[in-house]
């Protein structure tokens, strides 16, 4: 018990008291200054009507389930492409790990300059592709600003997902792959017999990180469109922000910060169900 | 579960560490008012100054012949970060340990004067010789129900910018600036003739606090307003506001006409200013700040000049911006913090200011000798005795967001070209805020 208390001590200053202080100020009316009253479960049903936070949360999920599918997919792309030690492999694992290590802010504003409509370089490469045009607004029409953001995103965060599969497969016994050849298998039946049912727990992990970094989205959004046209592309985290930092609704905030937590947690719990690994973990 | 419990914990922490220092306090300290005869007169100490990043190098020179000059009295220069130094303020107060004084955005004042967490200074502002020569709108924001928390620190103004050369190439004088509307309208149309890459105008289409740091003024100029009454019965003046239409339309015009850029309408503010500090914009509402910091001092006052910005018939008005000084009621050496602003105050630190990226906030500093030394910054001076900030406790719900009715009222107006959906959208958002923030 001693040996622990340190431990104890640290993880209730610093992760039970505040989360519990939190649920305190969420059943407040916590402003920015001034006194505050205790008004029970008040915030969280006004929570449930307030049609700005139920936008954010359904635009916070279709962002999700737009951008989760393509970043598994092509970070396994590009896992399959450098997992093997060949020459060239080195840079292409740098080259795909990039984008996640310079940091989504700095891009974002990256991207920012090159979405202007004549200057920048996306409508400068697609209209000469015929694809748009040259004075496009990407950042200021919902539809547009939506697929720019997806496009960026999966681009940033394949490459942690790739850098997650790629330890997986290379930690698949190359006797199995060897086995499998003597047998005659394609390499598709290889990735699909051997190379899938083998990653299942860095898949699951490559997805529940995926699907976090989706739901707590801030950044792109408050750089690239500051959640508009109108709040049109506001994600959650950015609806609580707007109400904790612009609004001043501290308390109100606060019970849309940990109706977040929940909703996170039962989409994880059911995440970790679903890709649950059954085989007896080796010790 | 490991990683879902720091990351819920993570987030709850944000939310918390605002409030975590008021679990001693439910509320804040009540206004006071002080006493003594004394205060503000020959203080020891130290005083603790807090001023955003923004007036980083006004605030340093300050402090540092402040503290050269006072030996009893020194103070100690905190700066804050301009995108949490409202909510650092609120912490410290409701924590009981605020600095002495602070060098608040002005328009942030409102929200804290109705908690009465600023001491009252009415009496010792009434006793400054120069109270009248006070930026009026920074003074506008700093008074709530009939007292005065707070005098002016420094200005940020809006100005009209506009390029000398290229009113010389389209045959216009450089030395007769627009003075309303329809010339503003007619010199951009002028100078986009130029072709080449030239437009006659630029702003920051897509940036909700720059437009209303720049089209506003026009509306004020015109004398009128957006929002009618005192803080506490504030009611939106958005349709049949002629002001208000005639500027939208102007903007309007000049979108339909091609005379800025495309990109204008998704420049969110990073690189607003650019283009015209590029030689490729004729004129350009903005702050005198800007430009100033931008471009290189050669080309301030031959290439690059700024006039007030017009309304529709000659008049003129600027934006209050910058800030405002206020000592927190609980400030522990508020006496020497008002003997500080005092000095600031005084006609030989505000003759610094140009200098320093700034703009005095006394109105009896622009003599003649101050407009041949700083012609430009003369101009935002100038500007100053017609300037004005709006007092509400939700400009930035209003003004500053990209779903506020400002901005979706200037969208619908100027992009969509709907002009009576548009003033119903500002009229029907401004009046929900205005109730919302209603005590």
């Amino acid at each position: 018990m001693i040996l622990v208390s340190p431990a104890f001590a640290l993880v209730a200053v610093f992760a039970a008291f505040p989360l519990g202080f939190a649920v305190y100020i969420s059943l407040t009316d916590w402003p920015l200054i001034g006194p505050y009253r205790f008004i029970g479960g008040r915030n969280y049903s006004e929570l449930i009507h307030d049609p700005g936070f139920v936008h954010s949360v359904l635009f916070t999920l279709l962002y999700t389930a737009i951008v989760t599918g393509p970043i598994l997919v092509v970070g396994y792309a590009m896992a399959v492409l450098v997992r093997a030690n060949r020459r060239g492999s080195v840079f292409f694992r740098t080259a795909f790990f990039l984008p996640f290590i310079v940091g989504l802010a700095t891009e974002s504003f990256m991207l920012l300059l090159e979405l202007q409509p004549d200057s920048g370089a996306a409508d400068y490469v697609l209209s000469r592709l015929g694809l748009a045009r040259s004075d496009t607004a990407w950042t200021v029409h919902y539809g547009l600003a939506l697929t720019a953001i997806c496009v960026f995103v999966i681009w940033f965060a394949s490459g942690l997902t790739m850098m997650l599969l790629m330890a997986g497969m290379q930690g698949i016994p190359r006797e199995l792959y060897e086995s499998a050849e003597v047998d005659g298998a394609t390499w598709w039946q290889k990735e699909r017999r051997i190379t899938l049912p083998l990653l299942r727990r860095n898949i699951a992990l490559a997805l529940i990180i995926s699907v976090i970094g989706s739901f707590l989205a801030f950044n792109q959004f408050y750089i690239l469109t500051e959640g508009g046209p109108g709040t049109s592309t506001q994600p959650v985290v950015m609806w609580i922000y707007e109400e904790a930092f612009v609004q001043y609704h501290l308390g109100y905030a606060t019970a849309g910060a940990l109706a977040l937590v929940i909703v996170v947690a039962i989409i994880s719990a059911v995440q970790f169900y679903l890709l649950r690994d059954d085989r007896p973990v080796r010790r | 579960m490991k990683l879902l419990s720091r990351q819920a914990l993570a987030g709850a922490a944000v939310v918390t560490l605002l409030g975590a220092a008021g679990c001693a306090s439910s509320g804040s300290p009540a206004s006071t008012a002080p006493q003594s005869s004394t205060f503000g007169v020959n203080a020891t100490g130290m005083v603790q100054f807090w001023a955003r990043t923004v007036s980083k190098t006004l605030a340093q020179k300050l402090v540092s012949e402040f503290n050269a000059t006072h030996k009893n009295l020194q103070v100690k220069l905190t700066l804050t970060s301009i995108n949490n130094d409202v909510t650092s303020l609120a912490t410290s107060i409701r924590a009981g340990n605020p600095p002495d004084v602070v060098g608040l955005n002005d328009i942030d004042v409102p929200a804290f004067t109705r908690s009465g967490s600023f001491m009252d200074l009415t009496a010792q502002i009434a006793k400054l010789p120069f109270k009248s020569a006070l930026s009026p709108g920074h003074m506008g924001l700093a008074a709530y129900q009939g007292k005065q928390y707070g005098v002016p620190y420094w200005g940020d103004l809006s100005v009209l910018w506009y390029n000398k050369q290229l009113f010389r190439q389209a045959g216009l004088n450089p030395d007769n600036p627009p003075t309303t509307y329809a010339q503003i309208l007619s010199d951009a149309q002028a100078i986009n003739k130029l072709g080449h890459g030239i437009s006659g105008f630029t702003f920051a289409g897509d940036c909700q606090g720059c437009l209303g740091f720049t089209v506003q003024p026009g509306i004020w100029a015109d004398g009128s307003h957006l929002m009618n009454g005192g803080i506490s019965s504030q009611t939106a003046n958005i349709t049949g506001n002629s002001a208000l239409m005639k500027a939208l339309t102007l903007y309007r015009e000049i979108w339909t006409q091609h005379l800025a850029p495309d990109n204008d309408r998704t420049d969110n503010g990073p690189t607003w200013g650019q283009d015209f500090v590029a030689g490729k914009i004729g004129i350009m509402p903005g702050g005198y700040g800007q430009v100033t910091t931008l471009a290189k001092p050669s080309q301030l006052g031959t290439e690059f000049m700024d006039t007030p910005l017009p309304g529709t018939n000659g008049g003129y008005s600027t934006f209050d911006g910058g800030d405002d000084f206020v000592i927190p009621a609980a400030a522990k050496n508020a006496s020497g913090a008002w003997e500080f602003i005092q000095w600031v105050l005084q006609t030989q630190q505000q003759d610094q200011y140009p200098d320093l990226g700034a703009t005095p906030i006394r109105t009896d500093v622009l003599t003649p000798a101050f407009s041949a030394a700083h012609p430009l910054d003369a101009v935002a001076l100038k500007a100053l005795g017609q300037g004005y900030a709006p007092p509400t406790l939700v400009y930035d719900q209003m003004f500053n967001q990209a779903g506020g009715p400002w901005f979706q009222m200037f969208t619908t107006a100027v992009y969509d070209g709907n002009m009576s959906l548009a003033l119903q959208q500002g009229q029907s958002g401004l009046t929900r805020l205005l109730q919302q923030a209603a005590p």
